[in-house]
């Protein structure tokens, strides 16, 4: 697949905080890809870079494989942060200064009002929205001139449980289209729900990227007891498969990839001459997983 | 250039701030100078004295109205004001920059409505003059002569408009840049002006950046205070005020620039 964005060794910092520390990935054309962090971990300074409102110290970025910046901003819809929009202007209004500086989508203002449910306001002042409305207007600001690519920080900040299911489903309809959509989030669950790809910032630190059923892969652990428990872990240790082997309250607890089930350990430590005492498997919930990761 | 314009006339044109303090700009300088040419209001003696009706006419007009709009442009200066520390504020200059606005883009755009406002401004000061000068009983073939105010007119406006402007890109709120323009104009810069020309031989005071623009257009009646009393003072030639108002705007341009360039937004 085309990258559609390509970022490289990108870093920022303020004064002495390092919020981004040389972060590179690559956005495959046609994902829904997610960029996953807690509240401070460098989202919206890495998107807010990729949009030229805040300035890289270093690392470099490339739109569409090398598109003039100003241009290729053009050819994206995006969302960043809060919605910005003069207060005493209608959304209408609103939308069509967005229209002139994007050169194209004048024509287009009432279809993405009908998008988001703002038809009926549209002649209303954006000081007098609701959170939850400017939001949508934030989302319908985006879709001007239907971009091939979206940027969407938080885009369901401030929405209510339908407006999140709505915005959620319009995400999913846009991707079927064929849109690349960038979106931040910092909730796991919306990342799993609607993201094909993932990447995981921490305090500025790329953690982990790649396809979300690969990276989010839900990890079984393993936990084991019996009589001689040095014995046991000197000889668990030795099984292949087995990534980590953990003391946790007087039981073994064991970290392995998909080769790796009950039955398998068992067998091994009845041909290491160790009878268990207790074989039990935990299913890890990917909250866990997100917490041992970005904690 | 002229989508540029285009665009922030889309953000002025339903903008009740800016057409109440730019009717109230106008209004205000229209009656004043009709309260002056009328002899209704009076600055001097008692009986018939009064210093203010004097210049009506052709060519001490164009001295006189140039004047009283290099008082009043402070409101246009605060609309300047409005229209961009808005920007910070609604983070509409961060949206502009997302839709597709390079940043300098968004900085010209800017300065254009400077220059248009000094324009309009100037524009407005000549209609004035036409006015009240052919009410007053002149004639066109007067008129020529001291026109050269209106030009003046032209770099004071640029200039001041330009200053606050500048003094928005930094300080990004409109209460404060506001105040503060407002302090530098009418307090600030005036005592500075004193303590620099008071010592000093070539009166660096007269150079500082908005009294080059004021000094283009002194109150008229100072001339003549000054002539009775015998104290005529020599200060810099307007040539070189004019030349050091547009150095002023030229620096504010490119430190405006430098910093909108580089910093984050």
């Amino acid at each position: 697949m085309k990258a559609i964005l390509s970022i490289n060794n990108v870093a920022k910092s303020y004064g002495p905080v390092k919020a981004l520390k040389g972060v590179s990935f690559d956005v495959p054309e046609g994902s829904v890809f997610g960029i996953l962090g807690p509240n401070g971990s460098g989202k919206t300074t890495l998107l807010g870079t990729l949009l030229n409102v805040l300035q890289a110290d270093g690392g470099s970025y490339e739109w569409f494989g090398g598109m003039q910046p100003d241009a290729a901003r053009r050819q994206i819809g995006s969302l960043l942060e809060t919605p910005n929009f003069y207060h005493y202007l209608s959304a209408v209004d609103n939308l069509e200064i967005a229209a002139s500086i994007k050169q194209k989508g004048h024509d287009d203002k009432l279809r993405v009002l009908e998008k988001v449910n703002l038809l009926e306001r549209k002649d209303s002042k954006f000081q007098t929205y609701s959170l939850g409305m400017k939001q949508r207007l934030a989302i319908a600001s985006a879709l001007l001139g239907q971009p091939k690519v979206l940027v969407f920080d938080e885009p369901t900040n401030g929405l209510d449980p339908a407006g999140i299911a709505e915005i959620r489903e319009l995400i999913r309809q846009l991707n079927r289209e064929g849109n690349t959509i960038i979106m931040a989030s910092h909730l796991l669950d919306e990342v799993e729900k609607v993201c094909t790809h993932v990447a995981i910032l921490k305090k500025g630190d790329l953690l982990l990227q790649g396809p979300v059923d690969e990276v989010l892969r839900s990890e079984d652990q393993i936990e084991i007891k019996a009589a001689d428990m040095a014995a046991l872990q000197t000889a668990i240790e030795g099984m292949q498969g087995i990534k980590q082997v953990r003391p946790v309250d007087g039981a073994l607890q064991l970290s392995a990839d998909g080769q790796v089930n009950t039955q398998a350990v068992n067998e091994y430590c009845i041909g290491k001459g160790i009878v268990l005492s207790h074989l039990l498997l935990k299913k890890k919930s990917l909250e866990t997983k997100f917490m041992e990761l970005t904690n | 250039m002229r989508s540029l314009l285009a665009i922030e006339w889309l953000k002025i044109k339903r903008y009740t701030t800016f057409w109440v303090l730019a009717i109230m700009f106008t209004a205000l300088l229209f009656l004043w100078n009709y309260l002056n040419s009328s002899g209704l209001l009076k600055l001097g003696g008692p009986k018939n004295m009064n210093l203010l009706l004097n210049a009506y006419k052709f060519p001490e007009i164009w001295d006189n109205v140039a004047h009283w709009t290099k008082f009043f442009s402070g409101l246009i200066a605060i609309i300047i004001i409005i229209l961009t520390t808005n920007e910070y504020q609604y983070r509409t200059n961060r949206q502009n920059v997302i839709d597709g606005w390079s940043r300098s883009q968004f900085f010209n755009a800017k300065w254009l409505v400077v220059f248009v406002m000094a324009l309009l401004i100037t524009l407005y000061t000549f209609i004035i003059v036409l006015i009240f000068g052919l009410a007053n009983g002149s004639s066109y073939s007067d008129m020529s002569s001291h026109a050269e105010k209106l030009f003046y007119v032209m770099v004071m406006a640029f200039n001041y408009f330009s200053f606050a402007l500048t003094l928005s890109f930094f300080l990004k709120r409109s209460g404060m840049t506001i105040v503060i323009f407002l302090l530098y104009a009418y307090i600030i810069e005036i005592i500075m002006q004193q303590l620099l020309n008071w010592k000093i031989d070539w009166k660096p005071g007269n150079y500082l950046p908005m009294q080059c623009s004021a000094e283009l257009l002194p109150f008229p009646l100072l001339k003549t205070l000054q002539s009775l009393t015998g104290q005529v003072s020599h200060g810099p030639s307007e040539q070189t005020l004019v030349i050091t108002s547009i150095i002023w705007i030229v620096i504010y341009y490119f430190i405006g620039r430098a910093k909108l360039l580089r910093s984050d937004w």
